[in-house]
């Protein structure tokens, strides 16, 4: 059987820089994969290849037996993909719970119809009429958003008509988490979700990670972190210079050699070199 | 109740309305007309044009009428929004007898439904647009009407200067495709050939790749329908091509500007022309003189234009009375209203048009217009 | 054969023109990421200003020439001072829209002090001329296209080897860092601003001699083209920009060759708009990366909208709807105007507020309702009241698909390709005289009558108007509850984001632009009938800039908002008629003024 996520040979260049160079990896469901590296090793954007925001030079990608390589985004959402962003990309103007609302688009009814002109317009009027059905499918949609955002306790659920611009940064991205909770994702993509957070924020985080592996989800994970990737990882990658460098199980990455070698090298950038070599 | 209300309304409009008419009844009062024209915006020179000549034609009536007549100008910068709320004001403003613009044709004929409904008079002076006039029977022009204006300016390029090719580069608005057409007729009808029509856009500067398309066309004579700005332009760049043809232009171009924008370029070119400062009858040389003794410098056809306005509504007003109705009977029957460009001035019914413009020959020699004696074209 | 030398020699003549506006706007845009439309308004300054000296002071050319250098370079430090510095950290879009309220600004005042009359300015360049194919090349040709080049070199110079071009290299790669490396961003700005603008009043002078005139009005159509030399050259690219302007003259050139005068703008247009679309980059650029992820939206400002209850809203209603029974025809036009522009208000507050594609093409919407509407009545023999629904939805339709092509950009090169399609629209009513009249217009449109009433009084127009305004506004507001309104607005906070999560930029984008051009149609069919005669010229580009100035004021996305906004800048120019000299300044004073106190409007950006 097909892996969940299969990665073969990614390439991808700008200008004279090879960002990521013949990414090759697979993804079982249920799993957590961790890509650790220092700044600049491409973990970004593997990501962005992986999710379609980005076209790879080379190399294939398959989700669930399909070939998504190039695929657009949209595309993956409805397939199931949902990620975060490295430096948070909530929408700035709407509220915490239309934020999540969006995250859950692709499972209205209404944007299902994909026959051109036809489809746009059925929505249209469903959105103008807004029939019984309608009405009851974003009831069901908010109550389900409810019940994402309680899963960081009382940290958003004061702010459910704040604009996303005026919360903090670490409420930003936990509302991140939420709108792509809210998608159903048969995969998540998270890119350091714990950037920016204090201790305790970290912490909390990395039980609502743990959490969410626990109930099922794969997930594949961007962390800077090394204690929490230690904690939560099934596998860990570890890149530089758009090349994997290491591969295997938490406690054996930790201790290769060339992985040390890349941190030290690296010791003038990145945050966490210090976790890295205890 | 609502009913009630505006019967109130009305009797108290009405009250106010007798008591202006009460108040011109008396002979010193002056009665109103409404000008809706630019005063701000691209075209805010034509509506300065106007006011001097308005100024100029009522120091010169007024102190010996019986009516005086004073205007209101209303600033529309010939803007159509602005010239619909303008005519509201002014057919609402019971003082108001007559309405003169807008001055360029979508303003004034947004505005027509409002003024024929109104039964006030709107007279478009310079409103060219064929479907003016049409808006109603109580839109009335003395605009120079192209029909008349185009077969003299092709009788002067094919019998005055005895061209049979003739290439035109015309204003691509209303105003110059309206020209075109009938100018394009009136030379077939002749029997000469019009080579090649070339349409620009208001603004455009450059005209050398036009210019190949005529010089390619092989035609004897350029004919030039546009006004003195963009004239002058195109003439420099046919005389930086050196192209060797006739250049014959409508009245438009009939403007000191012409010479000033154009330089030494606009030496030798024809122009047709209904008001010129040389010509020496009686109407025209009293209009120059007085013209230039207030403002210092020479009129132009739009400045006689609005003062050959100005002189029929004083005319109007006290030959056939200070009202509305008065004012619309009386622009159908006027006769011999005294006219700078037309000698007199009266209306055809049918087309609320004037006919009967007087067409001077032009040429441009040493930088002055003067006019064409026939002979050889320079 | 000769005649295809000569073309071509013509389209370098007027590319080299072009050249020398695009070379200001290139470093401009290469430096502070932002399109100067007032680039336009320093071009019609430093006209002036060489004109004033000549005529005034009888400065010979060097002296001319460097006061107008002096002068423009004063009012470029003037621009970056008000449309940029105060702007940073504001939204992208807002050092763009503070241009276009400098060049109302500056060309009212240049009209106010010299009146827009064109003038000519004296010829001091030597008048010899050389003979090239057909024509000639003066001594001025030569001139133009030495001082373009000469600037190119001198700017490359510039750039590459001092240590202020260094800091504008570096501030143009990346402005947070190189602030972060110590260079004085502001002064690399101001230095940038003065260099570009002494060109920009240069060629104003020298295009001015070349033609023998200027006027006020000459800003629009430098701006114009001088963006699409610009956009076909690349963004920011200087050599680019030179080539560009060149390829813009030569397909001008060409354009009239095959096709004839009229179709000259048409053409610099649709080039405009394929290279938007198929090389938004330019042609001498290559790179297409990801835009820079935002913290958040950074779009349109941050507020929070002011909260009108809901009786006042009905209260407002009941009181516009019993304006009539006052008795005031005058009053009721412009209210009329006002509920008109509403419409269009309404339609531009969604498609740039909400999904935040800041449209500068606006008014072609009211022109294709206009006509649609006018000649299904005139020439098609429908009646006004089938006619006017259908022109809407033919508006919805025609504008969704003219914009569609555009739909893949984003920020400036929205707004761009939107000023480019409105000028389409219209050259193409123009040109298309088959079926639109051509530069005749439409005259004798039937009045407004729906199922035998006639509602030419100004009191039903009114009434007509308003009961449309209010449905269309109510469906907006319900659209905008719904998830249409979520997917909009995420579309407009990050485009990325949302189309990561399934919001189908096209999809939602024709929406939106299919339902303002809805409303926009409407308004515009309401109009021609009112008018009885419209024209290519009626629904201009300047309609498209007044009615951004609405939905600023009111503010972006307002429903509210974006009546008040049309409703204040309809009426207030009528109750200060006395100020009429003094309106389009107010305007632009009125523009500068929110963009830089007061962003987000009136009432709120939604």
């Amino acid at each position: 059987m097909a892996a969940f996520l299969e990665v073969r040979g990614l390439q991808k260049h700008f200008g004279g820089v090879t960002a990521v160079a013949d990414a090759l990896f697979d993804l079982r469901e249920g799993e957590l994969l961790s890509i650790i590296g220092p700044n600049g090793a491409g973990k970004t954007t593997l990501f962005n290849l992986i999710s379609g925001l980005d076209a790879p030079d080379a190399g294939s990608v398959h989700f669930l037996g399909q070939d998504i390589t190039r695929a657009a985004p949209e595309r993956l959402a409805r397939l199931g993909m949902a990620r975060t962003f490295q430096h948070g990309r909530v929408f700035g103007n709407l509220s915490v719970l239309d934020n999540v609302l969006v995250g859950a688009h692709t499972r209205l009814r209404a944007v299902k119809p994909a026959v051109p002109v036809v489809g746009p317009l059925l929505e249209f009027a469903l959105a103008a009429v807004r029939p019984a059905a309608v009405k009851a499918e974003e009831a069901a949609l908010r109550d389900d958003a409810m019940r994402i955002l309680s899963l960081f306790g009382e940290r958003l659920l004061p702010r459910l008509d704040h604009p996303a611009f005026s919360l903090s940064y670490a409420n930003r991205r936990r509302v991140e988490i939420a709108r792509a909770l809210a998608l159903h994702p048969k995969l998540l993509l998270l890119d350091e979700p714990t950037a920016g957070m204090n201790p305790t924020e970290t912490a909390e985080m990395q039980e609502v990670v743990h959490d969410l592996k626990r109930s099922g989800l794969t997930i594949l994970l961007i962390e800077h972190k090394l204690e929490m990737v230690m904690r939560l990882s099934d596998r860990i990658i570890v890149m530089d210079d758009g090349r994997r460098i290491a591969e295997g199980l938490p406690q054996a990455v930790r201790n290769d050699p060339a992985v040390i070698e890349a941190y030290l090298g690296h010791r003038e950038t990145g945050g966490a070199q210090q976790e890295a070599v205890p | 109740m609502r009913l009630h209300r505006r019967s109130v309304l009305s009797a108290t409009a009405a009250a106010l309305g007798s008591f202006a008419i009460g108040r011109l009844a008396n002979a010193a009062d002056p009665v109103f007309v409404g000008v809706s024209g630019p005063l701000t915006g691209p075209n805010a020179q034509y509506g300065a044009q106007w006011k001097d000549s308005f100024d100029l034609a009522l120091d010169e009536l007024n102190p010996t009428a019986a009516h005086p007549v004073r205007y209101i100008f209303e600033d529309s910068q010939s803007d159509p929004r602005q010239s619909v709320a303008i005519a509201q004001k002014f057919v609402n403003d019971p003082r108001i007898i007559m309405e003169l613009g807008d001055f360029s044709s979508p303003a004034s004929m947004a505005a027509s439904p409002i003024y024929q409904r109104a039964r006030l008079v709107q007279f478009g002076f310079t409103n060219s647009h064929p479907d003016f006039t049409k808006g109603g029977d109580y839109m009335w022009s003395s605009s120079i009407s192209q029909a008349e204006e185009q077969p003299q300016l092709a009788e002067y390029a094919i019998t005055g200067l005895g061209k049979r090719r003739l290439g035109v580069i015309h204003l691509n608005t209303d105003w110059g495709v309206t020209s075109k057409n009938l100018f394009v007729a009136a030379a077939q009808a002749k029997g000469a050939a019009v080579t090649a029509a070339e349409g620009f856009l208001p603004n455009e500067r450059d005209f050398r790749s036009t210019l190949v398309r005529i010089r390619d066309s092989n035609p004897d004579c350029i004919v030039l329908i546009a006004y003195y700005a963009d004239a002058a332009t195109i003439v420099r760049q046919i005389r930086t091509m050196a192209l060797p043809q006739a250049i014959v232009a409508v009245s438009s171009v009939y403007s000191p500007k012409l010479i000033e924008l154009g330089g030494e370029a606009v030496n030798g070119v024809h122009c047709s022309t209904t008001f010129f400062p040389g010509e020496q009858r009686a109407e025209v040389q009293r209009f120059v003189t007085a013209f230039k003794a207030k403002f210092n410098r020479d009129p132009d056809t739009f400045n006689a234009t609005a003062y050959d306005t100005m002189v029929l509504v004083s005319t109007l007003v006290n030959r056939y009375g200070t009202t509305r109705p008065a004012i619309r009977q009386g622009i159908a029957e006027v006769r011999g209203v005294p006219s700078v460009i037309f000698g007199t001035i009266q209306f055809d019914p049918e087309t609320r048009r004037v006919a009967g413009a007087r067409y001077k020959r032009l040429v441009v020699r040493d930088g002055q217009f003067q006019l064409f004696e026939g002979g050889t074209p320079s | 054969m000769n005649a295809w030398f000569d073309y071509t020699v013509n389209g370098f003549v007027i590319g080299n023109i072009y050249a020398l506006l695009a070379v200001g706007l290139a470093l401009i845009y290469g430096v502070a990421n932002l399109v100067n439309f007032a680039h336009g308004s320093v071009y019609v300054v430093g006209a002036y200003v060489g004109w004033a000296a000549i005529t005034y002071l009888g400065t010979p050319l060097p002296l001319t020439i460097l006061c107008v250098v002096i002068v423009s370079a004063l009012v470029g430090v003037g621009i970056e001072r008000i449309g940029l510095r105060p702007l940073h950290g504001s939204s992208r879009i807002a050092p763009l829209l503070a241009t276009i309220g400098i060049t109302l600004v500056l060309d009212q005042i240049v009209q106010l002090i010299f009146s827009p009359d064109p003038r000519a300015v004296p010829m001091q360049v030597p008048e010899w001329r050389i003979p090239l194919g057909g024509g000639t090349i003066g001594a001025l040709d030569l001139l133009i296209a030495g001082i373009g080049l000469v600037s190119a070199v001198v700017l490359y110079g510039f750039l590459r080897f001092t240590k202020l071009g260094w800091a504008v290299r570096a501030t143009a790669q990346d402005s947070d860092a190189a602030l972060q490396m110590g260079v004085d961003i502001n002064k690399v700005n101001m230095a940038v601003f003065a260099i570009a603008s002494a060109l920009g009043g240069l060629s104003g002078l020298l295009v001015g001699m070349y033609y023998n005139q200027i006027s006020p009005a000459m800003s629009f159509e430098a701006t114009l083209k001088g963006i699409v030399a610009l956009i076909i050259g690349g963004l920011g690219n200087v050599p680019g920009a030179i080539a560009g302007s060149l390829i813009l003259g030569l397909t001008e050139s060409y354009g009239i060759a095959l096709f004839g005068t009229s179709y000259r703008n048409l053409f610099a247009f649709v080039v405009l708009i394929a290279m938007l679309v198929w090389r938004p980059n330019g042609l001498f650029a290559g790179r297409r990366s990801l835009p820079p992820e935002p913290m958040t939206g950074t779009f349109i400002t941050r507020s929070r909208p002011l909260k009108v209850p809901r009786w006042a809203v009905v209260a407002i209603i009941v009181v516009a709807a019993l304006l009539p029974l006052t008795g005031h025809p005058y009053l009721l036009q412009i209210g009329a105007n006002s509920l008109l522009y509403a419409m269009l208000a309404l339609s531009l507050t969604l498609v740039a507020g909400t999904v935040g594609q800041i449209s500068l093409g606006h008014a072609a919407l009211l022109a294709i309702g206009g006509y649609a509407s006018g000649l299904l009545a005139l020439d098609g023999g429908w009646p006004v009241a089938l006619a006017m629904p259908a022109a809407g939805l033919i508006t919805a339709a025609l504008g969704t698909a003219l914009v569609f092509p555009a739909f893949r950009l984003t920020g400036h090169y929205v707004s761009i390709a939107t000023l480019g399609i409105g000028e389409i629209v219209s050259l193409v009513i123009l040109n298309w005289t088959g079926l639109t009249h051509g530069a005749i217009g439409l005259g004798g449109i039937p009045p407004l009558e729906i199922f035998g009433y006639d509602f030419g009084s100004v009191e039903s127009t009114y009434w007509l108007s308003l009961v449309v305004l209010v449905l269309l506004a109510l469906l907006q507001v319900r659209l905008l509850n719904s998830h249409l309104g979520r997917s909009w607005r995420a579309i407009r906070d990050d485009s990325v984001a949302a189309r990561s999560y399934g919001v189908v930029g096209d999809r939602y984008k024709a929406l939106a632009f299919g339902y303002g051009g809805f409303a926009a149609g409407i308004s515009g069919a309401i109009t021609a009938h009112i008018y009885s005669y419209i024209n290519h010229e009626t629904f201009s580009a300047s309609i498209s800039i007044l009615a951004l100035t609405m939905v600023i004021l009111g503010g972006l996305g307002n429903v509210l908002g974006a009546v008040l906004g049309a409703t204040l800048l309809i009426a207030l120019p009528e109750a200060f008629r006395d100020l009429a000299e003094y309106r389009i300044l107010i305007y632009g004073v009125v523009l500068l003024l929110l963009i830089r106190f007061r962003p987000q409007g009136l009432l709120g950006t939604v």
